[in-house]
């Protein structure tokens, strides 16, 4: 190979340039043709990409020094080689097609597909391949630049599994800009705040936080800038309906290469299903407080409302009849009779005796109904009773009297202008076992629907000041403690108005780790 | 009337206690029998045990108080009381440990014990655990209802 210039490239151009006549039969326009053409072999050279040409028989005329990188064979060992050596088998005939589209004139560009390695290894590749023209525009071969994309794409690879990762997530993941406008908004955004991606990237931040709360924003983006996070920052955001509701927010900064942070990335938790729960823990816990509090204090005050009864009945036997001392006094009595009523009450205390005794629940029954006689009466209330409770059952006596009187009281309460008062006991078979079923019901007024899941309630009451709220509380405690149970179903529309009250009490009492405490706090 | 008075007042709903109540205009009339019967009463609440002496006193019995046990078992060494009544939560010596003492000593002796506590389970069964059981009421009691009560055990 002769050469006219001290420098030789590595990679010869080949036969082509040579068996070209005009090039070596020009000796007036040798120097410029060459210093053209080194420049050109310069170019191809200093390539990042491999820049690879051939003939019409596919023979590989030229090879860069980056397709040496890229594909590990030396210029020696492959020009003159066929191309299809670097072409996995399965993708040959793409070269046809290629050759096809080349003829037409046009180039080929960006073509994604794989080539192989010197040692066999199989990559990704796009290829732009432009046709080889001869002095009379003749087509005599094709150049092309491979460019080696299994970087990029392991990068897209990875921003898929990224893209997926945030699409699943059940948080609200958002990203926006340093001006608060919505960048990005994953599935989990949609289903918690209502907007669509297409409703949200482009808009500013604002639309998803109450007016009141706007100031939040320049706070968040003044940490921001200076490159704080916010953590779990509890907070309320709006939804596209309007609907305001608990959040917990966590805001990071999103930096470029060079550090410097050009938005925020944001997750945001609904937690208002977590703050319901919270308030409901409360609310039992209130409850079971309580309960716990009126049995302290009841207990407190048991002492000294012993005193004050017996002081004011001393009081009133020493003052004379009819004297205005001994009105007040009466009163004063009747009022201390009812603060015993309820300390009594919120006690749960109420025993005779300290043992249970085997009795025939019909048998209490029949006690309170003869107590309350008159009321009865008075009322013009008709009893029917229905006393199937063959067996005996031990209970508590006190406990048990107290809660039929709470329960039939209840009922001629309701009945103030009359009515019927439906008392049956049978053998049940409940849940946990044998016991007696009894069935309270009356034609009285009812309880209002939005009142009925209340009436357990400690000091929930229907009757104004006249009710302590306290029975059904009562009633309820002392039979759970007994392993029974109580439900109440009511209709209080005007037609056909009354309550139904089903107790059940089972034969078994429940075990001495089972304590009331246990059950309701 | 006072029977059904006395039940009422157990567990009267306070809806009903209005048209009850007035059955308290009843002053407690004095015992007719010819022998006194001799009452102690024990609480460490001194108003307390004072207070139910007086009325018990004024329903015609003879009444003593006493404020500890110690002190009860001294008096009804020489009193010999026809009844105990006495408070069941008390510093050193309870009411149920002070009822087995009495027990023993004065087995004649009837014995009604109260509290305002529910609680004492634990100490009612260590009267049951020594084969003992007692007459229990709760505090607060209406005077009436614990003379009755009481005359009942007589």
């Amino acid at each position: 190979m002769e050469s006219t210039s001290p420098v030789q490239p590595k990679s010869a151009f080949g036969n082509n340039a040579r068996s070209s006549p005009s090039a070596s039969e020009r000796p007036g326009t040798e120097p410029d043709a060459i210093d053209a053409r080194f420049h050109l072999a310069a170019i191809v050279e200093s390539s990042d990409d491999p820049i690879i040409s051939k003939d019409l028989s596919d023979s590989i005329t030229s090879w860069n020094n980056a397709a040496t990188r890229v594909f590990g064979y030396e210029p020696e060992e492959i020009i003159g080689q066929s191309i299809l050596r670097l072409i996995p088998p399965e993708l040959r005939h793409e070269e046809d097609r290629n050759f096809e589209t080349l003829q037409t004139g046009q180039r080929i560009e960006h073509f994604e597909t794989a080539r192989l390695r010197k040692n066999g290894e199989r990559f990704p590749v796009s290829v732009t391949i432009s046709p080889i023209k001869n002095a009379e525009g003749r087509i005599v071969g094709s150049s092309r630049i491979v460019r080696d994309i299994s970087n990029r794409l392991k990068s897209d690879e990875s921003q898929f599994r990224l893209a997926a990762i945030v699409d699943s997530a059940d948080d609200a993941i958002v990203s926006k800009d340093l001006n608060g406008i919505v960048k990005t908004w994953n599935l989990a955004a949609s289903r918690i705040f209502g907007y669509t991606a297409e409703e949200m990237v482009g808009q500013s931040i604002l639309k998803l936080i109450p007016d009141n709360l706007n100031y939040e924003e320049d706070e968040i983006l003044r940490k921001l800038r200076a490159g704080e996070r916010i953590d779990h920052y509890e907070t309320t955001r709006r939804r596209k309906n309007g609907e305001l509701f608990d959040v917990s927010v966590t805001i990071s900064p999103i930096r470029d290469e060079s550090g410097r942070v050009i938005g925020a990335s944001k997750i945001a938790r609904d937690i208002s299903q977590r703050k319901q729960f919270e308030l409901l823990l409360i609310q039992s816990e209130k409850i079971a407080a309580t309960g716990r509090m009126a049995a302290a204090v009841a207990h407190e005050i048991n002492n000294p409302l012993e005193s004050l009864i017996n002081l004011i009945f001393l009081a009133r036997q020493d003052s004379p009849e009819g004297s205005k001392a001994h009105k007040l006094l009466l009163t004063a009595e009747e009022e201390l009779e009812r603060v015993s009523h309820i300390a009594r009450q919120t006690l749960g205390y109420y025993r005779e005796t300290g043992t249970p005794a085997e009795v025939f629940l019909h048998d209490l029954i029949e006690n309170v109904l003869t107590v309350y006689n008159s009321k009865i009466i008075s009322n013009s209330i008709s009893v029917a009773a229905n006393f199937n409770d063959l067996q005996k059952i031990t209970v508590s006596k006190g406990e048990l009297l107290q809660v039929f009187s709470n329960v039939i009281a209840n009922a001629i309460d309701a009945m103030n202008t009359g009515g019927t008062l439906d008392i049956s006991t049978r053998n049940f078979v409940g849940p946990s076992g044998p016991g007696i079923q009894i069935v309270i019901s009356d034609t009285g007024i009812g309880i209002q629907a939005e009142h009925l899941p209340r009436v357990f309630e400690p000091f929930f009451t229907t009757k104004g000041n006249m009710g302590t709220g306290l029975g059904l509380w009562v009633t309820r405690q002392l039979l759970e403690s007994r392993g029974g149970q109580i439900s109440i179903a009511s209709n209080s529309s005007k037609k056909n108005s009354g309550t139904v009250v089903t107790i059940f009490v089972p034969f078994a009492r429940p075990q001495p780790n089972m304590s009331a405490e246990q059950k309701n706090g | 009337m006072l029977e059904t008075y006395s039940d009422a007042i157990h567990f009267a709903d306070e809806s009903l206690s209005q048209d009850i109540l007035p059955l308290c205009k009843d002053t407690a009339s004095p015992e007719p029998d010819r022998s006194r019967r001799k009452i102690l009463v024990v609480d460490d609440q001194k108003l307390i045990a004072d207070t139910i002496v007086q009325i018990f006193q004024d329903a015609g019995f003879e009444a003593v108080a006493a404020y500890d046990g110690w002190s009860a078992l001294e008096i009804a060494g020489r009193l010999r009381p026809d009844l105990l009544l006495s408070d069941v939560l008390m510093p050193q010596m309870n009411g149920v440990q002070l009822a087995i003492a009495m027990r023993r000593n004065h087995p004649e002796t009837k014995i009604v014990l109260f509290t305002g506590q529910a609680g004492i389970s634990e100490i009612l069964l260590e009267g049951k655990e020594k084969g003992y059981e007692f007459e229990l009421l709760p505090k607060p009691i209406h005077p009436l209802k614990l003379i009755e009560r009481i005359k009942e055990q007589l």
